[in-house]
């Protein structure tokens, strides 16, 4: 089960620009593509992930991490296992931002959201392989610490548990922001019955914070 | 470390650790207080399976790892060397073991080269005082970091240093350095010791190995992990008899440093000891590649021609002069990427102007340049201090430039080359100035090799430069060049450096006297030219003779660089009915300073930027408010906007009238926050709306934004910040700034912030996007 980024979704990228349909300038569309065979042919995703019991007391497997807050109780009701993983697109497209913003501060922003598309690209694929994997179990969508009330100081623990320094390259600064910043960590949780409630949704979208149509009062339904 | 024989290292220290009940999250390195017996236990498993050296319980004692745990480096350090020492007996080597500090370096991460050296000095030194037998830096990914750690041991402690990476089967690390990158570095820096540790097993770490005995002498290391671990479980799956089978093929290669990392047990030592069981390490050759390198990209010292770029220079360059006065990186690094993007292989460094601290500068410029750049770095000057501070902040091996043949200069510089492990460059000059004569050169070039080797120096790693005069001055100079040349690389079998630029100075038509020149002194043997790669005829030359010298093969770049180059295509004639604002709206730069020069012609400076470039940049962000155009074309506006202001700036400068700067505004992204993109948008935007930013970077503290504020005494301050977490971090700093009393106003932004937000954290002004901070600016400033 390798990582694999397949695709870089434009209108995801394009809404990350503040783009709300309509037409799509032919420079920024010039751009997009420059960025996307850019990226695609740069970056070197990497992904860890494991498979944990949940025990009656909360807490995931061996590892003595039990994940704090009613939203991911409520996200993992009916779960008697979790998926923990980690993802990033590595520090060739961290390099790939940082030199951008000194060349040509344009491209960066769109180089930037193009980026935010395959870091999601490479979960997606994540969460599909391990669907097809653990089926007939299934699978719900990805929580990230932070997201809800769950606090961004799990951050630590869960990359801790899932070793993301020496497995994957990825390190946490001080005020537990992971670098790369193209970089995910997620729990997934797995159960034998179809969850009810699908995976999206403003509530466990991991740009949720950041979401300018979010923050005008909208939503882009999940995509 | 004795030849002919194997040490026999030990294996996995944290895995033995949690299989006695060490909880995950907690240190490790805290049972060497709380629970020394299960500790020394396990070393005492491994001696009893034939380790001959163990790594104490120190892999993690650095002052971060450890701030939670309540203990100090130093307790926990001599607790574990001293538990070890105890454990293992006489007969037995204790190292000092070292692994990363868990914060990533700058430019990526946060946390200084500085900083870094610090941790470590603080971890070698009490190891030392422990009594270890040697320091053991190992599962690094960050050469930068490395080199931290080994600077910190070399100049604080007399302990052996051996220090291992850990790659990707792609062979990288994790942060992009390669196998001679690594070799090329350490070596340099003088370990004792280098090898590979954890990440894959010995299968995968074999042809990696393979590769870097090739360009290492040193004695190596190898400790692989028990394969590939089950992702869904995190455990391993190899047989210690199948590690120990693959590991031992090691011998083969010379490896001499045998162990184990992640999944490994005493049962896979004891293995590995059975399958060595008469084996001795192989002999090995002298290693055959030399080069210098950044990081990731190595260039090798082969004889092939490599360019190394001139443009990062100072001399005769006005507005690279103001740079370095204004401490305008930006400007640097992007004379850095022009560069590499037109062929250049390595970059000379030289700040050298009256009135800058060098030191100080070329520290700021080398890592500034790396954080944009790849290519390997020629430190030039002829300050001792500048170059130990260039070569102290080079990520990878270095060139120093230069020496020449006086002794007190010799002295001064090739201990510093021979301390970094920089190649160096000999001019062939002294007191008594350039020689006339060839054989004058020649034999100075002599002098600097025998002072170079008396120095510990390789002869490889000596360049010389036969040094160019100006053909119109002196023209029977040309000649002796070349021969001194020919006699270097041919007979003295050097590699050679020379700057050819100066060749042409005073003459029409330059660049086809450079040119000439330069081609014959390849042929005369110069495989390092100095020159400026941005004249596409300079490249032309070069890539001519790499196809004519064979080194070229099957002219497959020749061909690849000429490929998308048109037959003759008609230069397209400039658009006549096109006016500045068009140009700007439309982010064509060369346009727009086209246009700004011909409107130099009938206006002043002032009423360009008041009449032309201000309303054509405020009619761009009426169209981005409206949503007819994005981010992206906001900026390049500004960006095009920018040639213009560039253009009128160095009119002004020419004139020596003071400057056009609308007012200053210091920016930074607020503490505990590495997400700066937003706040570099900002800057651009206000850059090109003729403001003066000071941008302090990124995770800023409050005490320094306020100290910034004060000492540049600014009327606005911009904050920003990405995180729910930080935006507290954003309150102290408007908190710290009133309290200082100093009077200036301050404008918040970031994702997470809303207009009510803002003014509950006391900000005047909440920013939506980069086009309203210009607006709030305009508004403050004028």
């Amino acid at each position: 089960m390798e990582p694999r980024l397949t695709g870089i979704d434009r209108r995801e990228a394009l809404a990350y620009l503040g783009w709300r349909g309509g037409p799509v300038p032919e420079e920024l569309d010039v751009a997009l593509t420059r960025c996307q065979t850019l990226l695609m042919e740069t970056v070197r995703p990497r992904a860890v992930w494991r498979l944990l019991d949940i025990r009656p007391d909360g807490a995931l497997g061996d590892t003595g991490f039990v994940p704090a807050g009613e939203s991911i109780r409520a996200h993992l009701a009916g779960c008697d296992q979790v998926i923990l993983m980690g993802a990033t697109l590595g520090a060739e497209s961290e390099r790939l931002l940082r030199r951008a913003q000194v060349e040509d501060m344009a491209r960066a922003v769109v180089l930037d959201a193009c980026a935010g598309a395959a870091i999601e690209n490479v979960c997606d694929n994540l969460c599909a392989d391990l669907a097809a994997a653990l089926a007939p179990r299934h699978l719900t969508g990805r929580f990230s610490p932070g997201y809800g009330d769950m606090p961004l100081c799990q951050q630590e623990m869960l990359c801790q548990v899932l070793d993301v320094g020496r497995r994957i390259g990825v390190s946490l600064s001080p005020g537990g922001l992971m670098i790369p910043q193209k970089s995910v960590t997620a729990l997934i949780g797995v159960a034998d019955t179809p969850r009810t409630k699908g995976p999206g949704g403003c509530p466990s979208c991991d740009r949720r914070d950041s979401c300018t149509i979010r923050k005008e009062g909208g939503s882009c339904g999940g995509r | 470390m004795a030849a002919g024989e194997f040490i026999i290292l030990d294996g996995a220290m944290g895995t033995m650790l949690q299989a006695a009940g060490l909880p995950v999250g907690q240190c490790p390195e805290s049972w060497n207080i709380e629970q020394p017996e299960k500790v020394a236990a396990v070393h005492r498993a491994y001696v009893q399976a034939g380790t001959r050296l163990v790594c104490a319980n120190t892999f993690g004692a650095n002052r971060y790892k450890l701030a939670r745990s309540g203990y100090a480096p130093g307790q926990v350090i001599a607790a574990g060397i001293g538990l070890a020492r105890q454990a293992v007996g006489p007969d037995v080597r204790v190292a000092l073991d070292v692994g990363p500090i868990g914060q990533l370096l700058e430019p990526l991460g946060t946390l200084s080269f500085e900083e870094a050296y610090d941790v470590y000095r603080e971890m070698v030194t009490a190891g030392e005082t422990a009594g270890a037998d040697l320091v053991f830096f190992e599962t690094m990914s960050d050469l930068a970091e490395l080199k931290a750690a080994v600077l910190a041991a070399k100049e604080n402690i007399a302990l052996p240093v051996w220090a291992s990476m850990t790659f990707e089967a792609t062979g990288r690390t994790f942060l992009g350095a390669t196998v001679p990158a690594m070799a090329l570095t350490l070596s340099g820096l003088g370990v004792d010791a280098m090898g590979f540790n954890c990440s894959l097993g010995p299968r995968e770490l074999l042809p990696l190995m393979e590769e870097l005995r090739r360009w290492t002498d040193s004695p190596l290391i190898l400790k692989p992990n028990a394969g590939l671990p089950d992702p869904a479980t995190g455990a391993y799956t190899v047989t210690p008899e199948a590690f120990a089978d693959e590991l031992a093929q090691a011998a083969a290669l010379g490896v001499t440093a045998l162990g184990g990392c992640c999944g490994t047990t005493p049962e896979f030592i004891r293995a590995l000891v059975t399958a060595l069981a008469g084996k001795h390490p192989a002999e090995r050759e002298k290693k055959s590649l030399f080069g210098v390198c950044s990081a990731v990209r190595t260039v090798p010292l082969d004889g092939d021609v490599h360019l190394i770029g001139e443009r990062i220079n100072p001399t005769g360059k006005k507005r690279f002069q103001q740079a370095l006065r204004e401490g305008d990186m930006g400007y640097i690094q992007q004379r850095a990427i022009e560069q590499q993007d037109a062929g250049a292989e390595i970059l000379d460094i030289n700040v050298g102007l009256p009135g800058i601290d060098e030191p100080e500068m070329m520290e700021r410029v080398v890592k500034a340049v790396q954080a944009v750049t790849d290519l390997p770095l020629q430190i030039d000057s002829s300050d001792p201090a500048a170059i130990e501070a260039g070569l102290r902040a080079v990520n990878g091996r270095a060139i120093v430039n230069s020496v020449n043949g006086e002794a007190d200069v010799l002295d001064a510089v090739l201990p510093l080359c021979k301390k970094y492990g920089a190649a160096v460059v000999g001019l062939t000059m002294d007191k008594g100035g350039i020689p006339r004569t060839a054989e004058e050169r020649v034999e100075i070039a002599r002098r600097i090799l025998d002072a170079a080797l008396a120095h510990g120096l390789a002869r490889e790693d000596v360049l010389i430069d036969c040094l160019t005069l100006t053909v119109s001055a002196q023209q029977e100079q040309a000649a002796e060049t070349l021969k001194a040349l020919r006699y270097v690389r041919g007979q003295m079998g050097l590699h050679t450096v020379l700057g050819v630029s100066n060749i042409s100075f005073g003459l029409p038509q330059r660049e086809k006297v450079t040119v000439s020149f330069l081609t014959q002194a390849m042929v005369a043997g110069l495989d390092l030219p100095i020159a400026d790669p941005n004249r596409s005829a300079v490249m032309d030359a070069v890539a001519a003779f790499r196809v004519l010298s064979g080194a070229d093969r099957d002219s497959a770049a020749y061909i690849e660089r000429y490929a998308d180059v048109p037959a003759a295509a008609p230069p397209a004639g400039p658009d006549r009915t096109m006016t500045l604002g068009d140009a700007i709206a439309k982010g064509l730069k060369e346009e727009t300073a086209a246009l700004t020069e011909k409107a130099l012609e009938t206006m002043t400076e002032l009423e360009i930027v008041d009449q032309l470039l201000i309303p054509a940049l405020d009619r761009v962000g009426e169209r981005y408010e409206r949503q007819e155009i994005f981010l992206p074309q906001l900026i390049s506006a500004a960006n095009a906007a920018c040639e213009g202001f560039e253009i009128v700036k160095r009119r002004i400068t020419e004139k020596g009238a003071g400057s056009i700067s609308r007012g200053k505004i210091v920016l930074a992204t607020v503490q505990g926050d590495i997400h700066d993109i937003g706040k570099n948008i900002v800057r651009v935007v206000l850059e090109n709306y003729g403001y003066t930013v000071i941008d302090l970077g990124r995770d800023v503290p409050p005490e320094r934004i306020v100290e910034a504020a004060i000492r540049e005494d600014v009327r606005l301050v911009g904050l920003s910040a990405l995180m729910t977490t930080t935006v507290g971090s954003m309150a102290r700093t408007i908190e710290a700034l009133r309290a200082s009393g100093h009077d200036c106003k301050v404008m918040v932004g970031g994702a997470v912030l809303t207009p009510e937000y803002a003014r509950q954290i006391g900000a005047d002004y909440y920013a939506r996007d980069a086009k309203q901070s210009a607006d709030i600016a305009r508004e403050v400033l004028g």
